[in-house]
């Protein structure tokens, strides 16, 4: 009797052989001893082999353990060099411009506050607030602790440090809104003309809004206005603050001035500083201010008194009256007249050299610098700080794309489609801000506005990087893996920047270029944004009965 | 490594794909440990078979985009190890070692069913682990694909540049490798009278 031989079982085992020839083997194997006993050995030879194979007689190395935590930390550079030169950015911006700002309102007479602290910690702009915490301000920070919740659930579950540190930040900024919330009550006054009667004392801060606003009585307290006129003939104790087109001082105002709006003429008394920001400001003859006059304006005249310092920003400068301090102003032209008295030193740095009278008074000559209206590509510096915002935005884009890969590989998706992103883009681009500065004016909608500013500004950001993106798939193709599409957003947006940095010097129409980019790059992150957050109706889910007519969201209405 | 029938972590893997650091963390602690023992099993060293894992998987992390969802993610990490292995050997120039070339031109002697019986039922998975360091790379390699990993014919043709068809030819003289290094060359060779 023929025996099988080896290879034969062996296939035959492993199911290898045809369908006839493992018959074959089948049948014989029933008749033959000595086969089936070697069928049996190859068997046994074959679990054994896999038992010895799978058995775990060693642990994993710990150096394999280790190794995901060191694939890890080996990203970390990452976020070192991210966060280095984030504060390499901060650092060269404070020094370069809040901490010569600081120096500046600090010789203009505002005594360790500066702009910053004034306008967001302060409690002189956020004292009074307070009690305006409306239904609106709880929706909008309980929105955002919910958006801020979602975001980092799953990254807190897992103690991402980072996550941890955002949170704090959102934490942060949670107490900072709350804060106002906290303390004492104000007194609301709205409507076409507000006023304060003569003979009337407000014992508390008074808030106005209105078309407009007299003031003839007392405020004891701090006022803040949103409207279009005010006057404050009698006596503020406390600051104001105002938003609108015009505001005259011709009473008194113990605290500080803060303006904001077209224009503010003072003939009465200010008995701290004021600090404006509109087209134009006067201190007439008979008006005085005690501390320091901070104007970013379009023209400045002074007639009256100003106790300390003059810090200017303004196209025209004109100066008659007196100045405790010195004058430092930034400009296009400055006018000393004769009847000016000027107790400190006078820096002007402007287009044309200022026009001093020689009968003016003067603690020392006046120290002039001319602006040079260079071409800005003529300067090494541009394209310096243009390499390092590029790189900088890069790295924004990788951090980003590293926390939300999907939401990036969707927005570059959504900027392929051209129509959408750019109808999106233009209505977002110019839409948000005007939505922004009305919730501003409404002041119930102040955190709103910020936040949506902020996530303009942000989308602002990302907009470049998502069409470097695009331009870089049309080069190299679409990338799969994060890093493919990193590279490829990288190559793309330098090219897009070396382009438009070039256009720019040639056309300024470039301008309008760059306007399309980000409009477009705007709508698709939004697009993205708004696919993501949309309700989705899950498959299956009954319609719901249609309603009645006349119905309405309270409910049917009588016929 | 995942158990045969056990679910594959699907949606660690999407997430892995689209560059989720923890989701990646997840797979690399899910299969480490079964890719590492199948990289000792296949590598003469320790060190190798550490060097081999971290490779594979700095590997797998950037191919995972090519991965094909629809298919077995166990395979398709086998398949990228045995490669990476064989690489790794073949680079060494051990490919085809002398005693390996040897044997592939001695014919193979017919067993003893009942003496082969006999050892088998002797032999530890121990005894095994240690004849099959002694083993040349090929047979070494193609027993670690065929009966830990559980690679087809097919998949094993792919990563050791055979023909589909000498696979059996190969696996069994892997086995007489072993047989020899278990026992000795002459043990079982009783061959039988046809």
């Amino acid at each position: 009797m023929n025996h099988l031989d080896e290879m034969t079982c062996l296939l035959y085992l492993e199911r290898q052989l045809d369908r006839a020839r493992a018959q074959e083997v089948s049948a014989h194997t029933q008749d033959c001893a000595a086969c089936r006993t070697l069928l049996r050995a190859l068997e046994r030879e074959s679990r054994l082999l896999t038992r010895a194979m799978l058995e775990e007689e060693e642990a994993l190395p710990a150096r394999l353990a280790e190794f995901q935590e060191r694939a890890k930390r080996s990203l970390q550079w990452i976020w070192a060099v991210a966060f280095g030169l984030a504060a390499t950015g901060a650092y060269a911006l404070y020094t370069g411009y809040i901490e010569p700002w600081q120096q500046q309102l600090d010789q203009a007479g505002f005594g360790g506050t500066n702009l910053l602290s004034l306008l967001v910690f302060q409690g002189a702009f956020w004292k009074g607030w307070q009690s305006m915490a409306t239904l609106l301000e709880v929706i909008a920070l309980l929105t955002l602790a919910g958006v801020g919740a979602a975001f980092f659930r799953r990254r807190l579950r897992r103690g991402s440090a980072l996550a941890l540190v955002l949170a704090g930040f959102c934490v942060l900024l949670g107490v900072m809104l709350a804060l106002p919330t906290a303390a004492s009550a104000t007194e609301f006054r709205r409507g076409q003309s507000v006023t304060v009667a003569k003979d009337e004392t407000v014992k508390s801060d008074l808030f106005i809004s209105g078309t407009g606003a007299r003031i003839d009585g007392t405020v004891d307290g701090d006022v803040f206005f949103f409207g279009q006129r005010m006057e404050v003939n009698g006596h503020v104790t406390g600051d104001v603050i105002a938003f609108g087109q015009a505001v005259q001082i011709r009473g008194q105002v113990d605290g500080n001035v803060r303006f904001f709006g077209n224009n503010v003429t003072v003939s009465g008394s200010v008995g701290k500083n004021m600090m404006v920001f509109n087209d134009f400001a006067n201190v007439e003859s008979g008006g005085r201010v005690g501390g320091s006059l901070t104007a970013f304006a379009g023209s400045v005249g002074l007639d009256g008194r100003v106790g300390r310092d003059l810090l200017l920003f303004v196209g025209q400068a004109n100066i008659s009256g007196a100045v405790g301090g010195g004058i430092r102003a930034k400009g296009d032209s400055m006018t000393i007249n004769s009847t000016a008295e000027i107790n400190g030193p006078v820096h002007f740095e402007g287009h044309k050299a200022p026009v001093v009278s020689a009968q003016a008074k003067l603690a020392s000559p006046v120290e002039f610098k001319k602006l040079e209206r260079k071409p800005k590509y003529l300067n090494r510096d541009y394209y310096i700080w243009r390499v390092i915002w590029t790189a900088a935005l890069i790295l924004f884009g990788l951090v980003l794309l590293m926390l939300l890969p999907k939401l990036g590989r969707e927005a570059i998706s959504a900027a392929e489609q051209f129509g959408a992103p750019i109808g999106l883009g233009v209505l977002i681009f110019f839409g948000v801000p005007i939505a922004a500065i009305i919730a501003c004016i409404t002041v119930v909608g102040i955190p709103l506005g910020i936040l949506a500013v902020g996530i303009w500004f942000l989308m602002l950001c990302c907009a470049e990087l998502v069409v470097g993106a695009v331009v870089g798939n049309w080069i190299l193709g679409r990338g799969r893996s994060n890093w493919e599409i990193i590279g490829r957003m990288a190559l793309g947006f330098v090219l897009v920047r070396i382009v438009y940095t070039f256009l720019a010097q040639v056309h300024v129409l470039a301008l309008l270029g760059a306007l399309g980019i980000w409009m477009w790059g705007m709508g698709a992150v939004s697009l993205a944004l708004y696919r993501r957050f949309q309700p989705v109706i899950a498959p299956g889910m009954p319609s719901p009965p249609p309603l009645p007519p006349n119905t309405t969201v309270g409910g049917v209405q009588p016929a | 490594m995942s158990a045969p029938g056990k679910t594959e972590p699907t949606e660690a893997i999407s997430r892995a794909k689209a560059g989720d650091a923890e989701a990646w963390g997840e797979l690399y602690r899910e299969y480490a440990p079964a890719i590492f023992r199948f990289c000792r099993r296949a590598l003469p060293t320790r060190e190798d078979a550490e060097d081999a894992t971290m490779e594979v998987f700095m590997k797998v992390r950037d191919k995972l985009g090519q991965y094909d969802q629809s298919r077995s993610f166990t395979a398709w990490l086998y398949r990228v190890s045995a490669n990476h292995c064989w690489d790794m050997l073949r680079r060494r120039k051990i490919r085809q070692d002398k005693e390996t070339e040897d044997l592939d031109n001695v014919p193979l002697e017919h067993p003893d069913p009942s003496q082969l019986d006999r050892l088998i039922e002797q032999r530890t998975s121990e005894e095994v682990r240690k004849a099959l360091d002694k083993l040349g790379a090929r047979a070494r390699m193609a027993l670690v694909m065929r009966y830990y990993s559980d690679m087809s014919y097919d998949e094993i043709a792919d990563a050791l540049g055979v023909r589909r068809a000498f696979v059996g030819v190969v696996l069994l003289r892997a086995r007489h490798e072993l047989r020899h290094a278990l026992e000795g060359t002459s043990a079982l060779a009783a061959g039988r009278a046809s």
